[in-house]
């Protein structure tokens, strides 16, 4: 162990410039915890858009909303993964919540996620899908009509009071979600703002340049999936959905802009005894991650395009690509984002006098290949569960071979479906 | 009003049916924290008190000053009036605990450091170390000669005042016997209390303040014929001549 330990410190020593205390050589945040913010941004994001469905009333956007739903669900449902299997003992999760520590900000992060999860996001889904649950349960062969039932735990009731019931329902939840979604992410940002001994983090700033960052990234994650499962259904893509996307994405993009450069704009300005450090650090170490990738390729370029679409006429194909490209660089820059906070802010001495390199693993479990399963685990949840229950309505029954039996509104479903 | 499941009910279906998952849930967790964990992952003064019975628990290697008392008295009283006090017997010697269960077995024998690397673990020069605390440099500080051979362990005190300056300033002293000045004594340019030696910090030798100190031997026209000269008048006015020159190595 202690071989290794050198061995590692002696292939970083070459790499460090300057004075650099011995624990600040080797980064100890390693890609997992690059991962786990801009996995959680992806669900705030995705879940803001899904309430301007339902609270805001946008209707162009319907055809998002289930979308928005189920990408949030796929993706909170492996947020924690990064943290749990970088602190190294996954089992023992469950006693965060059994013996609560209300002092902790990390502890009470659990219930944090647990009530986003459970009181917010399951629900909503809960509500949303419980009549198409419901039909399924009655449509579908054994042993699916069970498996929806238990879903919709063995709700039955679909008439017009329990669907005005619903509506009212979701439209509560999402009132209460998109505080929540807020405090989801705002969350992450606000356990890096006060690090008070990092002045690469320490900024109240810090959580509301996740929030807005996080919207950005989860709506463009949202138009990437609608823009490539629609093709792949055999369906048109609705251009003024996308349209609509796009617009709140541009809005969203000009606001993170705006506060990442006052936040910039601040710390130039108040020039406290870190900043000699922190400007070679942007840029030297953090020049392509950070001005490269997050600024230019990743606000941009993506803002350009989409000011170019606003101000001249082109056709929906040409337009479609460009939106596509800069939902794509959108994702690369808040993915950089991401990185140039965890990385950047171990990156320099804490005496402000030199700087370390970081050296990913590619195998291990703080690696490059556990980060990128668990970025495209989210992906594979989210096609189980469009294949549980599908985002749009007609793709279910076209899916289903015979057309549905009109459903029961006056009593309890039968124990087993009609047989298909 | 008809379609509502029988019996109707105010209660929506939904909210029943959710709130019985809410029902389960609430009471598994109170079922598993009442039942299934154990109280001392609950309770912070049995976590401690179950602590400190674990830590007794384990086999005991350090026996403890006030052990050592019973048989070394004459050390440990020089010990306890010495600069040394504050250290205890384990520092230097080691774990005791086997030697105070087993005293004559020689195979508990505690270790006395004799080696000349031993003090300098503490006495060595760092900068970092308080100023005051006694610190030499191990290579040039009087070589190869252990260093009980001069200092008790129990109560160091240096073995004599020292007398002459190169005791404590050698690399200066070795630095001067080399130099034009190496003839001067010390006291041509210092002026030194007698405090000085025994709380060298307490009572420092002062400096020459003045140009016209050095330019006694060095200045055009004065009597000290192998001293160079400058015209003091004309020559680097604005500083003392020790910003440029090393007194003790000119």
């Amino acid at each position: 162990m202690k071989e290794e330990l050198v061995q590692r410190l002696a292939e970083l020593a070459p790499k460090v410039e300057g004075f650099i205390y011995p624990n600040e050589v080797e980064i100890h945040w390693s890609i997992l915890i690059v991962v786990y913010p801009y996995v959680t941004g992806l669900v705030a994001g995705a879940f803001i858009l899904a309430s301007l469905v339902k609270v805001f009333k946008v209707k162009e956007l319907q055809p998002t909303y289930r979308l928005s739903l189920l990408t949030a669900l796929s993706f909170l449902l492996i947020a924690t993964l990064p943290l749990l299997l970088h602190l190294g003992r996954p089992e023992r999760c469950f006693e965060i919540f059994l013996t609560p520590n209300p002092t902790s900000a990390m502890a009470m992060f659990g219930f944090v996620y647990a009530w986003y999860l459970m009181a917010v996001l399951l629900l909503e889904i809960w509500f949303e899908y419980r009549p198409d649950m419901i039909r399924m349960s009655q449509t579908k062969p054994f042993p699916w009509n069970w498996l929806y039932r238990a879903l919709s735990l063995f709700s039955s009731d679909v008439s017009e009071r329990a669907r005005a019931f619903d509506a009212k329902a979701l439209k509560a939840i999402t009132v209460i979600g998109i505080p929540s979604a807020f405090l989801l992410h705002g969350y992450v940002g606000f356990i890096f703002g006060s690090v008070k001994a990092n002045p690469w983090w320490s900024s109240v700033l810090m959580p509301i340049v996740f929030l807005f960052s996080a919207i950005v990234s989860g709506i463009a994650m949202v138009m990437l999936l609608y823009m490539i499962i629609t093709p792949l259904r055999g369906k048109p893509i609705e251009i003024a959905c996308v349209d609509r996307v796009a617009s709140y994405l541009f809005y969203a993009v000009i606001v993170d802009f705006s506060l990442e450069a006052l936040d910039f704009i601040h710390r130039l300005y108040e020039s406290e005894e870190s900043i000699g450090i922190l400007s070679t650090m942007v840029t030297s170490r953090l020049f392509v991650s950070l001005l490269v990738m997050q600024v230019l390729l990743g606000m941009v370029v993506p803002l350009g395009i989409m000011v170019v679409i606003k101000l001249s006429k082109m056709n929906d194909e040409l337009r479609k690509l460009l939106y596509f490209t800069a939902a794509i660089l959108i994702q690369m820059g808040i993915f950089s984002t991401r990185w140039n906070i965890v990385i950047g802010g171990q990156l320099f001495s804490k005496s402000f006098l030199g700087l370390t390199a970081y050296k990913m693993e590619i195998m291990g479990i703080e690696g490059l290949l556990t980060a990128l399963v668990l970025l495209a685990l989210p992906f594979v949840i989210l096609v189980v569960l469009l294949k549980l229950l599908p985002a749009w309505p007609g793709d279910e029954a076209a899916s289903s071979a015979p057309p549905p039996p009109p459903v029961s509104d006056a009593g309890p479903a039968p124990a087993i479906a009609p047989a298909v | 009003m008809s379609e509502i499941p029988s019996p109707p009910s105010r209660i929506p279906e939904q909210v029943r049916r959710l709130g019985v998952v809410a029902v389960l849930m609430a009471g598994g967790f109170i079922v598993v924290r009442t039942w299934a964990i154990s109280p001392e992952y609950k309770d912070t003064s049995l976590q401690k008190s179950e602590a400190v019975e674990r830590e007794k628990a384990k086999p005991v290697h350090y026996a403890g000053a006030a052990a050592c008392t019973e048989c070394h008295e004459d050390q440990c009283g020089e010990q306890q009036l010495g600069k040394h006090r504050n250290l205890s017997c384990g520092t230097c010697h080691g774990a005791l605990q086997k030697h105070v269960d087993d005293p004559l077995n020689e195979a508990n024998r505690p270790y006395a450091p004799r080696e000349r690397d031993f003090c300098p673990q503490c006495h060595a020069y760092d900068p970092a170390r308080p100023t005051g605390f006694p610190q030499i440099n191990p290579a040039i500080h009087n070589p190869l000669k252990p260093c009980i051979s001069c200092h008790k362990p129990h109560a160091p005190e240096p073995p004599e005042t020292p007398q002459e300056c190169s005791a404590c300033h050698a690399e200066i002293a070795r630095t001067k016997m080399v130099s034009p000045h190496a003839l001067l004594e010390c006291t041509t340019c210092h002026t030194t209390l007698e405090e000085h030696k025994t709380t060298p910090r307490g009572a420092k030798p002062s400096r020459p303040t003045t140009r016209e100190f050095c330019g006694t031997c060095h200045n055009k026209g004065t009597a000290e014929k192998s001293a160079p000269k400058v015209d003091l008048a004309t020559h680097e006015v604005k500083y003392l001549c020790w910003q440029c020159h090393y007194p003790h190595s000119p």
